[in-house]
């Protein structure tokens, strides 16, 4: 690669870098907001229970490259048709939701049902009870398996480019494309990722060390 | 009516890419297994410089997408001469991303089991490997069962992405198809359907193993 092809792709990958980011943060907010109704609905048992159950298995069992096909692809023949970037939003965001739903049900669960109890034996709501006494106690739980989910969640926006959303693995194809160099922008494009993922990663290992703190560490046996 | 149909006819075809995916993801699974159990042991033996490159290795093929991986593995190494088929270089991506993925994963095993346990089998006189091998790995495996049957639900989704280097996988069945029917919702649908009824029956086998092995356990 020449000087002067890098100098100019760089702003396009870069501009595109930034679109991959703006994809993955509202994914995030998309599946962090669904997974929560999900979690408790599914805890809650019943028919909306079973449904919850039914839907985080579904989406759970599918590729996430199948969702954002059958969204994009799929509803257009029945008159929705989505641009490619809110497509891929929406994929990312219902399958990661089904996802979160998983991580807050395991959270909620390794909260001690005593304290459940002693809180609604104080009197408190149980709409209270999940607020103000089960949730917090969850976080510990819940906060590394988000921030795991929120760097996988990253590399797997890429996969929005098979349906040409805008973002950084798009723009490499097709700069790789155009200069027929694949090997200089692949790997450009997956150091442009590492610079991305490898903070997030590093940040919820410490988060995980954090939370471990006080904990035994290796079996008894 | 018709367009059912006409997916029930294109069944045997996506069938067909599913078997396709089925190799994808059992020879990934196997060569990934292979690197990460290696290098968990590897880093076991307090060689500075591999444990450095090890460490490497698995921070870096899990920060960068699979999917920029297999376009190195099958449009970049064309550049320097080296041509892969679609499934061998499907097989290879994933296998390598998800080495590095096992490396954690048979690491934090082999961690789990207690320093005593390595201490009372070198005061008997084994070596390093050898109480690794008898006493160690037998204990990991219980740790190590349930992510390992994650990992394979997960690889098994994943391997979707082979179609995009053209690997002849389910996917890739329900795209050309599509590309030629136009029937997208019902093939897709079809497809999603497929990897269901592959990934549920592993689902259901990772949590029986996972029950057994923890049986009698807190």
């Amino acid at each position: 690669m020449t000087p002067d092809i890098f100098g100019e792709s760089m702003p396009e990958l870069l501009a595109a870098a930034l679109g991959t980011l703006r994809m993955t943060a509202l994914a995030f907010l998309v599946a962090a907001g669904l997974g929560l109704p999900l979690a408790i609905l599914r805890l809650a048992g019943g028919a909306a229970g079973r449904l919850a159950f039914l839907y985080v298995e579904i989406v759970r069992g599918m590729p996430a490259l199948a969702l954002l096909f059958l969204i994009y692809f799929g509803l257009a023949p029945l008159g929705i048709v989505l641009n490619s970037f809110t497509a891929a939003v929406a994929a990312f965001g219902l399958n990661g939701a089904a996802y979160l739903a998983e991580v807050y049900r395991a959270g909620i669960q390794a909260v001690d049902p005593g304290q459940r109890e002693a809180a609604q034996m104080l009197g408190l709501r149980r709409s209270q009870v999940m607020r103000e006494v089960t949730l917090p106690q969850a976080v510990p739980v819940v906060l590394p398996a988000m921030g795991n989910y929120l760097v996988s969640l990253l590399k797997d926006t890429s996969i929005a480019s098979l349906i040409a959303a805008p973002e950084l693995m798009l723009r490499s194809r097709d700069l790789a494309g155009t200069y027929y160099l694949p090997m200089e922008f692949y790997l450009l494009a997956g150091a442009m990722y590492l610079i991305m993922a490898w903070p997030m990663m590093h940040m919820v290992r410490r988060l995980e060390r954090h939370f471990a703190r006080g904990r035994l560490r290796g079996g008894g046996t | 009516m018709s367009a059912c149909l006409t997916v029930w006819g294109l069944l045997p075809v996506l069938l067909l890419g599913a078997v396709a995916t089925a190799e994808i993801t059992a020879g990934a699974f196997v060569l990934a297994a292979l690197i990460g159990m290696t290098l968990a042991v590897a880093q076991r033996l307090h060689w500075y410089p591999l444990r450095i490159a090890i460490a490497i290795y698995v921070d870096v093929f899990r920060a960068v997408p699979v999917l920029t991986q297999l376009f190195i593995i099958y449009f970049g190494l064309t550049e320097i001469g080296i041509r892969l088929d679609p499934l061998p270089s499907a097989i290879v991506g994933f296998g390598i991303n998800g080495g590095a993925y096992l490396t954690e994963v048979f690491r934090a095993g082999l961690e789990s089991i207690h320093q005593g346990q390595m201490e009372a089998a070198q005061m008997l006189g084994m070596t390093r490997l050898t109480a690794l091998r008898i006493v160690i790995l037998p204990q990991a495996v219980r740790v190590v069962l349930p992510p390992l049957g994650n990992f394979a639900i997960g690889l098994l989704k994943d391997t979707a992405l082979a179609s995009a280097v053209a690997a002849p996988e389910l996917m890739f069945r329900a795209r050309t198809l599509v590309d030629k029917t136009f029937l997208a919702t019902q093939i897709f649908t079809t497809a999603a359907a497929i990897y269901l009824a592959m990934s549920l029956p592993l689902g259901y086998l990772t949590r029986q193993a996972e029950a057994r092995f923890s049986r009698g356990r807190r």
